[in-house]
C-alpha cells in the first residue's frame, strides 16, 4: 500500500539518519580529540537533525523534489483516495486537512494534560504527581497547546481555504507546502516523547539559566521547536507569495475575504518573527551542548538576553495565534449577520495596525525581571497602544452584528463567543500591560486566566467555529447542528466559569506553574477544577459528532451557508483543481443584501453562471 | 553583455574602496561612538549596493520581465 | 503592496517572479537571524573587542579579517559576473566563474576555520560565544551556498541552463550575495568596532 510503504520508508530513512548522526557526532569527536566519545545532549543532537533531514527525504522530499537537483527525474505521486493523506501530497486541500486532524489531535493531548494538572491542583499538598511530573505535564501542556494555538487555524484553514478564496488551484509553492506539513510529526512525537526521555522543568518558555542547566530533555525540546519554527517561516513565506501572485482576476485588496486578508497579515509575522525563538532557543542549545556562555552571569553572559530575543517573537506570536482567529471570526459574523462586513477597510487597518505595533511591546513580559527601569514606561505605553486597532477589528464585528439578521447555527455561536471572550482577555490585559498592576500580578493565576481568555476564548472558539463551518467543505458531510450547539454551550459555560474565577486566587497571589498552593484555596480551585473537567468533556461531544459525521453524515450542498465567498462557489469537496474554470472577480465578497452585486463569475464554465451573487438570503446554492 | 559586467566591476571596485576606508577607519579612530557610526553607515552603503546591483532587488518589483 | 499588478494575469504569473519573490522572502526571515545574533553580541559585549590575555593588542587577527573579507568579495564579483555570462548565453565563461567562486568560498571557510584554531580566546567566554556563533552561522551559510553552487555547477556542465532558463543558477547566486551582505556586517561587527 502506498500510505504504508511511504510512512514506513520515511521513518526507516529517519532512523538511518539518526545513527547516521549518531556515529558522524563520534567520528568528529574523535577526530578533534575528546577523550570521551558519547556526549548524550550533543550526540543526540546531531542524530535529531540527520534524523529529520533522513525522515523528509524518505516521506517524498527525494523522490518528488530533492532528485530534480541532482539533474535526475522525479516521480509522481500516485496514491489515490484516503492514501494520500499519509503521503507527500502537494494538493493544498489535503495538506489542509492533514495539518487539521494532527492538531485537533494533539489539542486532545495536551487537553487531556490539562485535566491531569487539574486533578493534581483540585487539592492543595500532592497527590496524584510528584513535583517533576507535574512540571514535565505543565511545560508539556504549554508547549503543545501553543504549538495548537499557532498551527491549527494557519496550517488548517489557512491551507485549505486561503487557494479556494483567492480563485488559486494552488498554493505558490506546492511541494514546499507538503514538505513544511511533514515536518511536523517529528515535531509532535519528540515533544510527546519529552516525558519518557527526562521530562520538562523549564516551562514552555523555556528560561536559562534552568533551561541550561536542567538534566531533563530540554535538548529534544529545543530542537523540536527550533523545527516548529521552520515550519511556521515556510509556512508563512508560502502564503505570502501565493497571495500576492495567486490572486484571480479581479481579486483586488480591496475584495480579498478578511480572512485571507488575516491569514496574510499573520504570515509576515510568522515569517518575520518566528526566528526570534528560533535564534534563542539555539543559543540555549549550544549553551547546552556547545559549552558556550551565552547565559552564563559567570563567564559575561546574561540570562536577559534570552528573555529578550525570546519574547521578541513570542509577543508577535500572540498575534500569530489570535489575527486569524479574528479574521475566522469576522468572516463567519458577516456570514450569518446576512449583511456586509462592517467598517472593511478599518478592519484590515486595524489588522495592519496590530501587525505594526506587535514587535515594539515585547518587554511588557519582563516587567519584574530586573531590566532597566527606564524601559517600563516606553513598552506600557506601546501595549496599551495595541488596543486602538484591536478595537477597530472588534467594533467591525460589533457592527457587523448591528441590525443584521443573525442566523445562530453553531459556527456563529463560535463567533459571537469570540467576541464577548476577547473583551474579557483584553480587559484584563490592561493590567498586566500597567507596570505598578503588574508587578502584583506577575506569575499568579490572574497571567494564566487572561491569556486563556484570549488565546482560547479568541482563537480556539474561532477554530471551532470555523471547523464547524468548513466541515461541509472539507469533507461533503453536514455535521449534526443539535450536537454542535451542545458541544458550544458546554464549551462556553465550562470555559466561562473556569477561566472567569481562576481570576480570582491569582489577585490573591496564587502562583502559577506550581503543583502546590495554600489550603486556603482550596475550595475556589475544587470549583476551578469541577468547571475545567465540565469543559473538557465538551470535546468528547465534538468528537463523537466530528467523526460520526465524517463517515456517516448526511452529503452536504455545495454552498450549505449561502456565503458568497469564493470556496462556496465550488462542489463540496471540491475538484482537483478546486474550480472547473478559473473565476472572475466582479464585486466585494460580502454584499449580502445589496441589489445586483456578484463577486465573482467563471466566465468559461456554462455551469457555474454567475455564482456567489444574491444578497439577503438568496442565491448562489447550486451545486 | 559588456555594459552589465562593466557595471558589475564598477561596484566591485566602490565595495573595495569602501573596505579599505572602512579598516583604515577603524584602525585610526580612537572614539567609539564615532568609529561605530562610521562602521555602520559604511556597512549599510556596501550593504545597499550588494542589494540593488548584485542582487537586482528591483526586478521584484518588475515581475513581468523574464529575468 | 507595491508588487499588486501581476495579479490581473490572465495566463497565470511567470514562474521566476514567483519563485523570486519566495526567494527574498527568505531572505527577509534569515536576516532577522543574524540581525538577532548581531545585536546579541552588542548586548552582551557592548562596543568593545577585548584584549589578548596578557597584551594591549586585539584578540581578533586583523590581517586574516580583512583578507577573508576581500576574498568574499571577489567570490561575489566571481558569481555576479557568472550569473550574468548564463543570462547572456555566455555559458563557457558561466562555467568557469562558477567553479571561482566555489573556490573562493572554499578559501573563505578555510580562512574561518584558521581563525578559529588560532583564536586568542575560548568559546566559554562572552566574546568568544558570540565570535564562534556568529561566524560559525555564517560559514554554515558559506557551505551550503557551496554545495548548492556544486550542483548548479554540475548541471550547469551538462547544458542545463540557457539564456532563457536560468534560474537556479540566478538563485543561487542571489543566496552567495546574500551571504556576503551578511558579513558585510558582521566583519566591522567582530573585527573592527
Ligand atoms: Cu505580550
Amino acid at each position: 500500500m502506498y500510505a504504508a510503504t511511504t510512512v514506513l520508508g520515511g521513518t526507516g530513512t529517519g532512523l538511518m539518519g539518526f545513527y547516521l548522526g549518531l556515529g558522524f557526532a563520534m567520528v568528529m569527536r574523535k577526530l578533534f580529540g575528546y577523550p570521551d566519545l558519547w556526549e548524550r545532549d550533543l550526540c543526540l543532537s546531531v542524530g535529531y537533525v540527520f534524523g529529520l533531514v533522513g525522515w523528509v527525504l524518505g516521506i517524498g522530499l527525494w523522490g518528488q523534489w530533492a532528485r530534480e537537483w541532482f539533474g535526475m527525474k522525479t516521480y509522481a505521486n500516485g496514491a489515490q483516495g484516503w492514501q494520500r493523506y499519509f503521503t507527500f501530497c502537494t494538493d493544498h486541500k489535503v495538506i489542509g486537512i492533514q495539518y487539521m486532524v494532527w492538531f485537533v489531535v494533539v489539542f486532545l493531548a495536551a487537553g487531556f494534560m490539562a485535566m491531569l494538572m487539574r486533578v493534581e491542583l483540585a487539592q492543595s499538598g500532592m497527590q496524584f504527581f510528584n513535583h517533576d511530573q507535574y512540571n514535565a505535564v505543565m511545560s508539556l501542556h504549554g508547549i503543545l497547546m501553543v504549538a495548537v494555538a499557532i498551527a491549527a487555524v494557519i496550517g488548517g484553514f489557512g491551507n485549505y481555504a486561503v487557494p479556494l478564496m483567492i480563485g488559486a488551484d494552488d498554493m505558490a509553492f506546492p511541494r514546499l507546502n507538503a514538505l513544511t506539513f511533514w515536518l511536523v510529526p517529528p515535531v509532535g512525537i519528540m515533544l510527546l516523547a519529552t516525558p519518557f526521555l527526562g521530562g520538562l522543568e523549564a516551562g514552555w518558555t523555556a528560561y536559562p539559566p534552568l533551561a541550561v542547566q536542567t538534566e531533563s530533555a530540554q535538548t529534544l525540546f529545543n530542537l523540536a521547536l527550533m523545527t516548529f519554527g521552520l515550519v511556521s517561516i515556510l509556512g508563512g513565506l508560502n502564503f505570502i507569495v501565493t497571495v500576492i501572485y495567486l490572486r484571480a482576476e479581479g481579486m483586488t485588496w480591496s475584495r480579498l475575504p478578511i480572512f485571507v486578508w488575516a491569514m496574510f497579515l499573520t504570515a509576515i509575522l510568522a515569517l518575520f518573527y518566528t526566528q526570534g525563538i528560533f535564534v534563542a532557543l539555539f543559543m540555549v542549545l549550544l549553551d547546552r551542548i556547545g559549552g558556550m556562555s551565552f547565559f552564563n552571569e559567570a563567564n559575561g553572559g546574561d540570562p536577559l538576553l534570552y528573555q529578550h530575543v525570546f519574547w521578541f517573537y513570542s509577543h508577535p506570536a500572540v498575534y500569530i495565534m489570535v489575527l486569524p482567529g479574528f479574521g475566522v471570526a469576522l468572516e463567519l459574523l458577516t456570514h450569518f449577520s446576512r449583511k456586509p462586513l462592517f467598517a472593511y477597510r478599518y478592519a484590515v487597518g486595524g489588522l495592519i495596525g496590530i501587525v505594526g505595533l506587535s514587535g515594539v511591546v515585547w518587554a511588557h513580559h519582563m516587567f519584574t525581571s530586573g531590566m532597566p527601569n527606564y524601559l517600563h514606561p516606553p513598552f506600557l505605553v506601546a501595549t496599551e497602544l495595541i488596543s486602538i486597532p484591536t478595537g477597530l477589528v472588534f467594533l467591525a464585528g460589533l457592527g457587523t452584528i448591528w441590525m443584521g439578521r443573525v442566523w445562530l447555527q453553531t459556527p456563529m455561536l463560535f463567533a459571537l463567543a469570540v467576541l464577548f471572550n476577547f473583551a474579557c482577555g483584553g480587559v484584563t490585559g490592561i493590567f498586566l500591560a500597567d507596570v505598578p498592576t503588574d508587578i502584583h500580578l506577575q506569575d499568579t493565576y490572574f497571567v494564566v486566566a487572561h491569556f486563556h481568555y484570549t488565546i482560547v476564548g479568541g482563537e480556539i472558539f474561532a477554530l471551532f467555529g470555523g471547523i464547524y463551518y468548513w466541515f461541509p467543505k472539507m469533507t461533503g458531510r453536514m455535521y449534526n447542528e443539535r450536537l454542535g450547539k451542545i458541544h458550544f454551550w458546554m464549551m462556553f459555560i465550562g470555559f466561562n466559569v473556569t477561566f472567569f474565577i481562576m481570576h480570582l486566587p491569582g489577585i490573591q497571589g496564587m502562583n502559577r506553574r506550581i503543583a502546590d498552593y495554600p489550603s486556603e484555596f482550596d475550595n475556589i480551585n475544587m470549583v476551578i477544577s469541577i468547571a475545567a473537567f465540565f469543559l473538557g468533556s465538551s470535546f468528547l461531544v465534538f468528537f463523537y459528532n466530528i467523526i460520526w459525521s465524517w463517515f456517516r453524515g448526511p452529503a452536504a450542498a455545495a454552498n450549505p451557508w449561502r456565503a458568497r465567498t469564493l470556496e462556496w462557489q465550488t462542489s463540496s469537496p471540491p475538484p482537483h483543481d478546486n474550480f472547473e474554470s478559473p473565476p472572475v472577480i466582479k464585486g466585494h465578497p460580502y454584499d449580502y443584501g445589496v441589489p445586483g452585486s456578484v463577486h465573482a463569475t467563471f466566465p468559461m464554465g456554462a455551469a457555474h453562471a454567475p455564482a456567489g451573487g444574491g444578497g439577503g438570503g438568496g442565491g448562489g446554492g447550486g451545486g | 553583455m559588456n555594459k552589465a559586467m562593466q557595471l558589475g566591476m564598477i561596484i566591485a571596485v566602490i565595495l573595495a574602496v569602501l573596505t579599505v576606508v572602512e579598516y583604515i577607519f577603524a584602525v585610526n579612530v580612537d572614539d567609539t561612538a564615532i568609529r561605530f557610526y562610521g562602521l555602520s553607515g559604511a556597512a549599510i552603503a556596501k550593504a545597499a549596493l550588494i542589494v540593488w546591483y548584485f542582487m537586482h532587488f528591483g526586478r521584484v518589483f518588475r515581475p513581468e520581465e523574464a529575468h | 503592496m507595491a508588487v499588486a499588478a501581476p495579479a490581473m494575469h490572465h495566463k497565470g504569473p511567470d514562474r521566476t517572479a514567483i519563485n523570486r519573490l519566495g526567494l527574498w522572502l527568505f531572505f527577509f526571515s534569515e536576516s532577522l537571524i543574524f540581525a538577532l545574533l548581531l545585536s546579541s553580541r552588542f548586548f552582551l559585549e557592548g562596543l568593545n573587542i577585548p584584549l589578548k590575555h596578557g597584551s594591549d593588542e586585539q584578540a581578533v587577527d586583523q590581517v586574516l579579517g580583512l583578507a577573508i573579507t576581500v576574498i568574499l568579495l571577489l567570490s561575489s564579483v566571481t558569481a555576479f559576473t557568472g550569473e550574468t555570462a548564463f543570462e547572456h548565453g555566455r555559458k563557457r565563461l558561466g562555467h568557469w566563474m562558477i567553479l571561482a567562486t566555489i573556490v573562493l568560498g572554499l578559501i573563505f571557510a578555510g580562512g574561518v576555520a584558521y581563525e578559529w584554531k588560532t583564536a586568542h580566546f575560548t568559546r566559554g567566554e562572552a566574546f568568544g560565544t558570540v565570535f564562534f556563533t556568529m561566524t560559525g552561522v555564517h560559514a554554515s551559510h558559506v557551505m551550503s551556498g557551496v554545495i548548492m553552487l556544486g550542483l548548479v555547477w554540475v548541471q550547469a556542465l551538462r547544458g542545463k541552463y540557457n539564456e532563457k532558463n536560468h534560474w537556479p543558477v540566478s538563485g543561487v547566486v542571489m543566496y552567495w550575495h546574500f551571504v556576503d551582505v551578511v558579513w558585510v556586517f558582521f566583519y566591522p561587527a567582530l573585527y573592527l568596532v
